[in-house]
């Protein structure tokens, strides 16, 4: 009984690989075309802590969290690399497995969600559905109810909310229980993927605050997935840059963004306005995102790169380390300037 | 009410004059029954913006922004206040402005729409979409036209411009189209563009090219915006001055500069409080307040802001909502107790 | 405002816009209508159902075609007793047998003998058993393939008519009635359903109201009445369908999609540029309603021919020749019952009917994907 009411990260000691993630290649088969969505992309999630995965639109970020839970639709097909959740191959489970594994090991918030409750079910009812279908045991009602009560309060809301339908419940409120119903069943690893992009400031604040919380106090791993590098950089303790389905760069939330080694980071950085800081001219990010039907050859980033050199547009640059857990994929990644301490 | 007015500079007359602008929206609107419940979209709100000068406007989704906006460019009419523009001269109050002199407001005022996507016809190419103002109102022979039009593409970097004329808008990116929507607000020659939301549906690394070509474009073409954003750290990079609203109220004004590193309205300092910086070694003091924004249903006359305001006092309680302070230097704050 | 004109050239860095175009706008216009037609095209044509839906009307377009051509030529000279034996009317009474009377029949109700009926009123004298008269054929003939005593490859019909002949005339009335029901509801439907949505309030209100009501009223009993009191023919029948089908449900349709563009702010951007309510509704949006207008438009074809076909059956319009008058005097005549032994007098107009319907509807269909892309497949 007790233990219903525990909410917890079922991963193992803080600071030991939990999730890794080698050489992932995805794509999605498309009447025009393969479009290369998640290319050769390598990271790893420890215990307890929170990586970022920042970059435009439609640059694979997405994809690569939908490959770690093979969730992928059917024109999808994963074309290799292996995901290792506790050591074990999460790629070779069948179906049947890799079901029992979604919520239970590896939940997440997806894009949109708070957008997407049903309309007329309660949103306690909802939850109890997922407890249902993925609790391990059979629970009662009352412990289930207890328990959604529970995750209410862990995410800031009342419990006698879970009475409520959607329409009732604000944007924010709605997210917050997107988030109690990712961690209904004690998962070890939650993917966030952009959990407050629809919403206001003080409300993203709120709830970027709740979810640090609960990363620090049950030393959950948590995933965050944004195109605002603000918020990874309030979050995260790790981060890796993704362009057009490749990991561009990979380090320290603190070193990606003080001493930003690819070119691209570096531009998205010092494109970045912020509130903080002189106000001074900002870098462009010059042309367009690519597209991944017909990525650029060599280096992705290529058309754009103003540090581009001869061989970036016909060799593609694999990751390199530069740093103490600091790995960058550029040929020229020495010519990139300092930032000299961003906000100094 | 002038001594509330937020000045932008007095030596200069304004080019836009904004007195107690109020919009209410009618809720259960039906043909057979008076409404008695009004959203206050708008609520009584005053500024001046002088020529060349941009002035942003900030705040939470649904606090009357855009309405604001659209006021301003006269798609909704007022439910009262005025709106003064500066015209040869003379400050003319637009909702007075006959039919048939409405085709000279619009070539003085234009907009700029978020939604790249939504604001172009898909039925229609880049050139029909640019010329749109000038087709309609007559200006100069088709030639002359299309010169002016590729003058424009050109301008906000839509080169070469007959690779860009004759295009639809799915055949653009979304910066693409954005650049034609600005290109489009500019063709006529206006003085003042109103800007809702234009780089939030951007990728982020476009927004500062966009910016940074409004900015330009701002100089050369001598225009100014109101620039509709929630985003304060956009509202620093294109704004000289800010004004915050909070549900249909402007709650504080003032240089930019200067409201950020002086916010005194509690509201302001939340709201800068809770804005993320790209910078991981910041650290900084958080103000919290309670919840979200609600929806200007028939608020009481007291101070907008009550129930969230961590200094409400019994004073704030029992009296209207507060007027304006002037705190110097064109920084005006509605707040009882600074 | 010639100002607006005049580009300061210092600020444009040498760009000369003058240069840009050599073509004139409607040749470029003409192009860019030209690639976005074959654009179209690629996408309705992956489509196979919509393609046997054009093979379908295509085939019933030669058929309308190809009447008044043989008419003109291959069967010009048939005639027999002054009148062309292809003629879809006259041809009826141009096959004179000989019969001897070997019986008196008396109708048993009337009591009357169905020779003199046959007879009375013409002025010719009454004949009697044993005399021998000349009488048209009443009796439908079977298809012959060849031959140019009996040159009916689909047979006559109970009058002698020849019912290929009739099934081609057919296609051509279903075609200018599908037409003109098609376009004039359609036409209708857009401009009602835009003005409705575009200005709202009170036009709104009663253009709706007038909508429940046609679409309350029921379309055939309605037009069995109509035609009770007035002589409906072909292009009326048209008019009719369109106005009643064009006021009722697809009316709303199109409203709710004029509605879905209204609050585009691309319209609020027309608004701005100056446009005024006339061209904000041509230009803006009418152009975004018009491929949802065209697709109603094929499925108004397939209303049309139906309530045609079951008026005709009923004998209640007064048309020369339709697939459904050719039904009805096979009806009339006592043959429905005869079943599969004088089949062509039924089954051709009716095959014609249901493929003719059935092709429209698969073009519609079709033209759905296009005009909804998110029916379209990845
Ligand atoms: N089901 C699919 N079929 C084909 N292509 C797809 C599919 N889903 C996504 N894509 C493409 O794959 C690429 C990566 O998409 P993804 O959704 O992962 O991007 P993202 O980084 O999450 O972007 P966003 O910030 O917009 O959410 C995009 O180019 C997208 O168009
Ligand atoms: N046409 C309308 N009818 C009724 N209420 C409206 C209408 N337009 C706006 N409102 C209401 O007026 C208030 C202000 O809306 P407005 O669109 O101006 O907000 P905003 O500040 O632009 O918000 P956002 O940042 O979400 O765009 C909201 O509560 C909104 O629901
Ligand atoms: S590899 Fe070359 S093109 Fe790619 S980011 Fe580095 S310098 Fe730029
Ligand atoms: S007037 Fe009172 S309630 Fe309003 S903001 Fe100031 S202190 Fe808060
Ligand atoms: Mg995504
Ligand atoms: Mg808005």
């Amino acid at each position: 009984m007790a233990q219903t009411l525990h909410i917890e990260s079922r991963g193992g000691r803080v600071g030991t690989p939990l999730l890794e993630v080698q050489n992932l290649v995805m794509h999605y088969g498309t009447k025009e075309g393969e479009v290369s969505a998640v290319d050769n992309v390598s990271f790893t999630l420890n215990n307890g802590e929170a990586i970022g995965l920042v970059g435009e639109s439609g640059c694979g970020k997405t994809s690569v969290a939908l490959t770690l839970l093979r969730l992928l639709p059917d024109n999808s097909v994963i074309k290799g690399g292996d995901i290792k959740l506790d050591g074990e191959s999460l790629i070779d489970l069948d179906e049947e497995q890799m079901r029992r594994r979604r919520w239970r090991d590896i939940s997440m918030v997806f894009q949109g969600a708070m957008n997407s409750w049903n309309p007329v079910y309660r949103i306690g009812d909802q939850i109890r559905e997922a407890l249902r279908l993925h609790w391990p045991e059979t629970l009662t009602y009352q412990e289930e109810t207890d328990r959604i009560g529970a995750l209410f309060e862990l995410v800031g809301l009342n419990p006698v909310t879970m009475e409520r339908y959607p329409h009732e419940f604000s944007g924010g409120m709605r997210q917050r229980a997107v988030i109690a119903m990712a961690l209904s069943c004690n998962p070890k690893v939650i993917i966030a993927d952009e959990p407050t992009t629809a919403l206001d400031v003080i409300v993203q604040d709120q709830i970027l605050r709740e979810l640090k919380k609960i990363q620090q106090e049950l030393g959950m791993s948590i995933i965050y997935i944004s195109h605002d590098i603000a918020v990874i950089a309030e979050v995260t303790e790790r981060m890796g840059v993704m362009y057009a389905g490749k990991l561009v760069e990979l380090g320290s939330t603190l070193e990606v963004f003080h001493r930003p080694r690819h070119p691209y980071s570096y531009l998205l950085l010092s494109s970045t306005p912020s509130i903080t800081g002189p106000r001074r001219k900002l870098a462009p990010l010059e042309g367009e995102p690519p597209n991944l039907l017909n990525p650029p050859t060599g280096c992705r980033f290529h058309p754009r790169c103003p540090f581009a050199i001869d061989k970036c547009s016909s060799e593609e640059p694999g990751l390199v380390e530069v740093g103490e857990g600091h790995s960058v994929a550029c040929w020229n990644w020495q010519e990139v300037p300092e930032i000299g301490g961003l906000q100094k | 009410m002038s001594e509330t007015m937020a000045d932008a500079g007095a030596d200069t007359q304004p080019l836009i004059k904004v007195e107690n602008l109020r919009k209410l929206f009618p809720v259960s609107k039906s043909i057979f029954r008076e409404a008695h419940d009004f959203v206050h979209a708008v609520d009584g709100i005053d500024f001046e913006i002088a020529p060349g000068e941009s002035l942003g406007l900030v705040g939470e989704s649904g606090c009357g922004k855009s309405t604001t906006g659209r006021m301003l460019t006269k798609l909704t009419d007022a439910t009262s206040g005025q709106i003064l523009l500066a015209d040869e001269g003379e400050l003319i109050d637009i909702a007075s402005i006959q039919r048939s002199h409405m085709r000279r407001f619009r070539r003085r005022v234009q907009m700029i729409f978020q939604d790249p996507f939504e604001s172009l016809n898909p039925r229609r190419t880049v050139y029909d979409t640019v010329a749109e103002s000038l087709t309609v109102q007559r200006i100069g022979s088709v030639q002359q036209r299309e010169e002016r039009v590729a003058e424009l593409l050109h301008r906000v970097g839509l080169t070469p411009p007959e690779q860009f004329l004759f295009r639809y808008p799915h055949e653009l990116s979304g910066g693409q189209r954005q650049r034609v929507a600005i290109a489009r607000a500019l063709v006529i020659d206006p003085t003042f563009v109103v800007a809702d939301e234009p780089t939030s549906m951007l990728d982020v690394s476009i927004r500062i090219s966009i910016m940074d070509l409004m900015l330009k474009l701002a100089e050369e073409f001598n225009v100014s915006y109101l620039y509709i954003t929630h985003d304060l750290a956009v509202a620093r990079y294109m704004c000289d001055r800010i004004a915050v609203m909070y549900l249909g109220k402007i709650v504080e004004i003032a240089p930019t500069e200067e409201l950020l590193s002086n916010p005194q309205h509690p509201y302001t300092r939340a709201l800068l409080s809770a804005v993320p910086v790209p910078d991981p070694a910041h650290k900084r003091e958080r103000i919290d307040i309670k919840g979200g924004i609600s929806k200007a249903l028939n608020p009481p006359p007291v101070c907008r802001f009550i129930e969230r305001c961590p200094r409400a006092t019994d004073h704030c309680r029992t009296s209207d909502h507060p007027e304006f302070t002037d705190l110097g230097d064109g920084h005006f704050v509605a707040c009882y107790n600074l | 405002m010639a100002d607006i004109l005049t580009p300061p050239t210092e600020r444009l860095d040498g760009f000369d816009p003058s240069a840009v175009l050599e073509e004139p706008l409607w040749r470029i216009r003409l192009r860019l209508s030209w690639r976005s037609f074959r654009k179209n095209w690629a996408l309705f044509s992956d489509n196979k159902m919509g393609i046997v839906g054009i093979l379908i009307i295509a085939l019933f377009g030669i058929m309308a075609l190809a009447h008044p051509v043989l008419m003109a030529t291959v069967w010009q000279d048939h005639l027999e007793g002054g009148k062309n034996v292809y003629d879809i009317r006259a041809g009826a009474d141009s096959i004179i047998v000989t019969k001897t009377i070997v019986e008196e029949v008396t109708d048993p109700v009337t009591q009357i003998s169905q020779i003199e009926a046959m007879f009375l009123g013409t002025g010719v004298s009454i004949p009697e058993i044993g005399d021998t008269i000349e009488a048209p054929l009443a009796n439908p003939a079977p298809p012959v393939l060849s031959g140019v005593d009996h040159p009916h490859i689909l047979g006559t019909d109970p009058f002698g008519g020849d019912v290929f002949s009739q099934l081609l005339f057919g296609a051509r009335a279903a075609f200018l009635l599908g037409a003109i029901a098609a376009l004039s509801s359609v036409a209708l439907a857009t401009l009602v359903g835009t003005i409705a949505a575009y200005f709202g309030g009170v036009i709104d209100t009663l253009l709706m109201r007038l909508a429940d009501l046609v679409i309350l009223i029921p379309l055939l009993p309605l037009l069995i009445v109509v035609s009770g009191f007035w002589n409906v023919e072909l292009t009326m029948l048209g008019i009719l369908i369109g106005v009643l089908g064009g006021l009722g449900g697809t009316a709303i349709i199109l409203k709710s999609q004029a509605l879905s563009v209204k609050v585009k702010p691309f319209i609020d951007a027309a608004r701005i540029a100056g446009g005024g309510h006339w061209r904000i509704i041509t230009r803006h949006i009418i152009p975004n309603v018009l491929p949802l207008s065209f697709l109603y438009m094929m499925f108004a074809v397939t209303g049309a021919i139906f309530t045609e076909a079951a008026l005709s059956f009923l004998g209640l319009l007064n048309i020369q020749q339709s697939w459904g008058i050719m039904i009805n005097i096979a009806h009339t005549q006592g043959y429905t019952l005869e079943g599969l032994d004088v089949w062509w007098l039924m089954l051709p107009a009716g095959l014609s009917i249901t493929l003719f319907s059935a092709g429209f509807f698969l073009v519609g269909r079709a033209m759905d994907e296009v005009v909804n892309p998110r029916l379209r497949k990845r």
